[in-house]
């Protein structure tokens, strides 16, 4: 049996840890810059708010501060769900996060437990823990508890969590489980079943596996399957490895210029160095993408991939910002506007005994990067990421004079919620 | 189960780990033999260990005011609140009242004639009524107290 543990309305939950006044109110968080609304709470979703729907069309439609606005605050997110996640990972025999909002458990050898009890347990825990509330999905294979995951989330009934044990219970959920919902299947592969008469997850499942093999001949496709009928195909280790660190971003306006694409590329490279630190590992490939943006086809498009493999692995903060340079400018061409860029750490392995290589190891150099990159994290960590730069990710101020703004003084978040559990300066006061 | 290998499988590292507040340990190094106490070479203490049960449900408050003083919780003080922390009557507490958060003892000796009460730990402030038209949620128990005394 495998359960996924899912939190409710992530961001907005977050924003609420330290604001219970907003429980029951309707709130939205909105996109880096500020762009448009990215999570809402069931209450702005009752009033008809879109995902997507960008902030100055909702300003324009609750003009008098009906809804509560937050900025993403990702710093506050990481903390408050790496607190989830401990508790669940603490909760089950083995545990792999899958995303910010999401892991999984495997819950072998707890199948003579009452384990929807102890779903419903869990959630009321971590509720009362961290102020979180999670719906929790518990099936025989993870397709099916993702499923039970959304039922437990959207019917009350259900205590906060859904176990699917039986075949009954599979074919019900199965048979009001649209298609599209489906974890695995996407929006494209979801139209072609849906022109073939195929409308809910049951209608997949129900046809056999050489009518799926026939039409969509697709390995994800063919999985999805399987795991919708009960036969467990996706390996726990698929779940959890990440490969690769990327750290990417769309740009507020468009870059045009080198120097400006060069600034963004080196804070998206220290912020995948500060990762691999923070998860004691290291690099052996850095690379760099950019591209122009697709939806103005009245401008020339451009997009490239440039990547450099390290004689040494490396997660210190000026190497990787060095090699990102580099294969930047290798693939950064004249004349063109730029709506996109970020930075992939590649070839990752844990940071003890890293292959030296010794044409280009220093071990002096090496301590030197070391002890550097410790200050870095100190300082960051107290006083607030980006603190303390490299002179390369300062970014030029808009008038024009010195090089003094860091990357998130030039990124708008007018309705930023402080750093509760983070910076010593903005946790709560209590008279 | 393999702790290693999920710290290393990229995504996860405990808050403990990340968290762990590390005081110096010392050992006189003699060059050239095996110090004798090597054997009995214990983790340094650990700030965390001692004072945080519950990680996961603990959070730093910043006292502001002499409502406390009297328990020892002074002006500018940093509390650790506890949300898996049982909370029983007489126990301090920071509590979500009306808008705003605070620190006082808890008292449910009332609660049979409807209400509650926030009690300070000085006589120059009174006590704070909680009834059903109040907006009151509670957000843990205090389990520490911490102060710089280096100004002394």
């Amino acid at each position: 049996m495998y359960a996924i543990v899912d939190c409710d309305n992530c961001y907005v939950s977050c924003e609420r840890v330290f604001r219970p006044d907003l429980n029951g109110k309707p709130v939205v968080v909105l996109s880096i810059n500020d762009g448009c609304v990215v999570a809402r709470s069931n209450e702005a979703k009752a009033l008809g708010i879109k995902a997507g729907l960008p902030y100055y069309q909702l300003k324009e439609r609750f003009p008098n501060g009906e809804i509560t606005v937050f900025s993403s605050n990702y710093e506050l997110y990481g903390d408050i769900t790496d607190r989830v996640m401990s508790l669940v990972r603490k909760a089950s025999p083995t545990f792999y996060r899958y995303s910010i909002d999401e892991g999984f458990c495997d819950l072998s050898g707890m199948e003579h437990l009452d384990l929807k009890r102890w779903g419903e347990d869990l959630s009321a825990f971590i509720w009362k823990a961290t102020r979180m509330p999670v719906s929790i999905g518990i099936a025989p294979t993870k397709t099916l508890a993702k499923m039970a995951s959304h039922y437990a989330k959207h019917y009350p009934g259900f205590k906060h969590c859904c176990y699917i044990d039986t075949d009954e219970r599979r074919q019900k959920a199965l048979e009001q489980y649209d298609i599209e919902e489906v974890w695995g299947i996407g929006r494209r592969y979801a139209a072609r079943l849906q022109s073939l008469g195929v409308k809910t997850a049951l209608d997949f499942a129900s046809h056999p596996e050489s009518w799926v093999r026939a039409m969509l001949n697709n390995v994800v496709a063919i999985r999805t399957w399987k795991e919708l009928n009960a036969i467990d195909c996706i390996p726990m280790e698929d779940m959890s490895k990440k490969k690769s660190i990327c750290t990417s971003r769309s740009f507020p306006g468009m870059v045009t210029d080198l120097t400006a694409l060069r600034t963004s590329i080196s804070n998206f490279a220290a912020r995948c160095a500060e990762k691999l630190r923070k998860q004691q590992s290291v690099a052996q490939t850095v690379c760099v993408f950019i591209d122009t943006n697709h939806f103005r086809e009245d401008l020339p498009q451009y997009w490239n991939m440039g990547e450099e493999r390290l004689l040494t692995p490396t997660n210190s903060t000026q190497q990787i910002v060095q090699t990102a340079t580099r294969c930047m400018e290798r693939i950064f061409r004249q004349g063109y506007h730029y709506k996109r860029a970020g930075v992939i750490a590649m070839g990752i392995s844990p940071d003890t005994g890293i292959q030296t290589n010794f044409i280009d190891y220093d071990a002096e150099r090496h301590e030197k990067l070391k002890r550097l990159d410790e200050v870095l994290d100190k300082v960051n960590r107290e006083y607030g990421s980006e603190t303390l730069v490299l002179g390369s990710q300062q970014y030029t101020k808009p008038e024009g004079k010195g090089k003094a703004d860091v990357f998130r003084n030039s990124i708008k978040h007018d309705f930023r919620s402080p750093c509760y559990t983070t910076r010593w300066s903005d946790i709560p006061e209590a008279e | 189960m393999d702790e290693k290998k999920l710290i290393d499988g990229a995504d996860y590292i405990t808050l403990e780990d990340a968290k762990r507040l590390k005081l110096p340990y010392f050992e006189q190094v003699a060059a050239g033999f095996p110090s004798p106490a090597a054997d009995y070479q214990h983790e340094s203490l650990d700030m965390n260990e001692k004072f945080v049960h519950h990680p996961e449900a603990s959070y730093f408050v910043r006292v502001k005011g002499e409502s406390m003083t009297g328990v020892g919780i002074l002006d500018g003080d940093i509390c650790l609140a506890d949300r898996q922390e049982e909370i029983a009557d007489g126990n301090i507490v920071v509590a979500f009242v009306n808008g705003g958060l605070t620190v006082k003892i808890l008292d449910t000796s009332t609660k049979e004639q409807g209400f509650l009460r926030l009690l300070p730990a000085n006589p120059a402030y009174p006590p704070i009524i909680i009834d059903a038209n109040d907006q009151f949620i509670l957000q843990g128990k205090v389990t520490s107290v911490h102060r710089d005394t280096r100004k002394y």
